[in-house]
């Protein structure tokens, strides 16, 4: 390459950072203006969320929204409840998911590919065709108004795609180190737990991830399974406080806030798993 | 012995994944024959009597035929602009510039938002008076007018719906491209390069085609979420006004929690199941064939 040709690589490459940069700005204000909004309006009083002209950053800014939002309704209960589903449905769907996947990448046996379509083909499945049916079999079976059918439901939402993410995950694993095992006398499920569970970190942490993201911002299954104020979640309390307190806009927006911060505060601990799991699992090419 | 084992194996492997299948077929595909069942059972009515009446009412229900144009409507201008964002990101992402971890980190975060969250957030962004867009517009358009309705307006209801949804959902597809983009071998574009091939040459003959499966599987998963997405247009607009911003989830769950009406509820589930499954059929055999 001679030097004129360099010299314009170097700035196309220039011109190339300067417009890639220029769209990341410009993506991140509209990334983060909506919560920057609602970040704002949560520090304000009521009186001067709903005064003219508008203003971008509180004048007097207040804790009052949160500690309003604190004692008018049991948020305190709502998060113990999302926590507790959240959180066992993103073990439980991670687990039971690894199973199959493991059963999909390391076995063969009669109708594992029409198994594996019928789990694919239950993703399409839209949750308003089956909560008709689950309401009234949780009802029969007395678990109406309980976390416990919630975590089930949840659990099952989850599981087709932990299957097929960890299956492409364990497929990137060398089969010989099965095998190894085998020869050193471990049990096939002695394998999976301490020898190729570990190895596939990454993708469980992302599964558990997506899981625990799927259960904390579902609405509607908690919306037709859950119909008393205790055994409420926090998106359900957020949707019912809407309804309730229209015009306390700095209340909702701190409950908003707040009922998301969980979800945000695990993506930015767990991120550096969450595309790498993703590119080996989800999307192997 | 090798025979013992294989036998023991083939057994095995229906261990390891027998719990999932009993949770899905007793979760999600029994209660979905029950709701075929009852698609055919007269209202009320109980036992071996069928009918196809809910369907017949169905075909002629002008609210459910809206609601179906509406959801595709919404699924098509969703995936347009998640597709849009998602791209033009993931290419800007994939460009090993430093500070690029923070862009990545904060583009996905509307990823981490709830779907009711962000239908209350894009309230109260568009509330008429003490939103903060109008303000905004109007130091743009000095003639915008000062207490716009959006969410009450026949015409701009449905798009400022499609604008919240483009913000909530672009993440997971930008993240699913970044995710091929990076499989994507550099070597590729280093003999483009040698070759003499410009910056578009570059775009259409390595990128797309290593992208193209890619593209296809993150269209198709985009789709199967946004014909479900249920909470965001619940929170921003309960359908309204009227029902021009109903999609088919949040009218399924009117017909079964607000109206009762059980039966025609579940025929609608139906079809609503059965547009969305046949939509996704390129998709199952798409990835079948990869297996």
């Amino acid at each position: 390459m001679n030097g004129a040709a360099a010299a314009s690589a170097g700035r196309e490459r220039r011109l190339e950072a300067v417009a890639s940069y220029s769209l990341l700005v410009l993506a991140a204000l509209y990334a983060l203006f909506p919560i920057a909004w609602m970040l704002s309006t949560s520090f304000k009083s009521e009186a001067e969320a709903l005064s003219l002209p508008v203003r971008w950053i509180p004048k007097q800014p207040t804790l009052s929204a949160y500690v309003e939002m604190w004692t008018l309704r049991p948020f305190g209960t709502y998060f113990y409840n999302s926590i507790l589903v959240s959180g066992v449905t993103a073990l439980l769907s991670t687990v039971v998911g690894a199973l199959a996947g493991y059963g999909f990448s390391r076995f063969k046996f009669r109708f594992r590919t029409t198994l594996m379509a019928g789990f694919l083909a239950t993703q399409m499945i839209s949750g308003v065709l089956v909560i008709g049916p689950y309401f009234q079999i949780l009802a029969a079976v007395e678990l109406y108004n309980t976390l416990t059918g919630l975590i089930i439901a949840y659990v099952t939402i989850c599981l087709p795609f932990a299957a097929w993410m960890s299956k492409g995950y364990f497929d990137s694993i060398p089969r010989e180190l099965d095998e190894a095992g085998l020869v050193d006398g471990a049990s096939r499920f002695q394998i999976f737990l301490r020898i190729i569970m570990p190895i596939a970190l990454p993708g469980t942490v992302a599964t558990l991830l997506f899981a625990f993201l799927l259960a904390w911002q579902d609405l509607l299954w908690a919306l037709c399974l859950i119909s008393i104020d205790e055994k409420r979640t926090v998106t359900l309390g957020v949707a019912f406080a809407v309804g309730e307190f229209v015009v306390k806009w700095p209340m909702l927006t701190a409950a908003s806030l707040i009922g998301s911060l969980p979800t945000l505060i695990l993506y930015l601990l767990l991120q550096r798993f969450y595309v790498e799991g993703l590119a080996r699992g989800a999307v192997k090419g | 012995m090798s025979s013992g084992r294989a036998w023991h194996d083939r057994h095995l492997g229906y261990l390891f994944v027998l719990p999932a299948t009993l949770m899905l077929v007793g979760v999600l595909v029994f209660p979905a024959f029950i709701t075929l069942k009852l698609s055919v059972t007269p209202e009320g009515g109980s036992g071996w009597h069928f009918t196809l009446a809910h369907y017949q009412n169905a075909f002629r229900d002008p609210v459910l035929l809206q609601t179906f144009k509406n959801t595709f409507a919404f699924v098509a201008w969703s995936l347009v602009g998640h597709f849009t964002v998602g791209l033009g990101l993931a290419l800007a992402l994939n460009q090993a510039l430093p500070g690029q971890t923070f862009f990545r980190l904060v583009a996905l975060i509307p990823w981490t938002i709830p779907d009711v969250v962000a239908g209350i957030i894009f309230r109260w962004i568009l509330n008429p008076i003490f939103g903060c867009l109008n303000p905004l517009i109007k130091i743009v358009i000095p003639s915008f007018p000062a207490e716009f309705q959006w969410l009450s307006s026949p015409t701009l209801a449905f798009p400022a719906v499609i604008f919240a949804n483009v913000w909530r959902g672009y993440p997971l597809v930008m993240v699913m491209l970044l995710a091929g983009l990076m499989a994507i071998p550099r070597e590729l574009y280093e003999a483009a390069a040698v070759d003499g091939a410009g910056r578009l040459k570059r775009f259409l003959h390595v990128t797309l085609p290593g992208l193209s499966t890619i593209i296809l599987i993150a269209l198709a998963l985009d789709m199967v979420w946004e014909f479900r997405r249920f909470a965001l247009v619940l929170a921003m607009t309960g359908g309204g006004p009227g029902t021009l911003t109903e999609v088919l989830s949040t009218l399924v769950y009117k017909t079964y929690f607000q109206f009762f009406t059980f039966e025609y509820a579940s025929a609608m589930a139906i079809l609503m199941s059965a547009v969305l499954f046949v939509l996704s059929l390129p998709y199952i055999v798409l990835v079948g064939r990869e297996q």
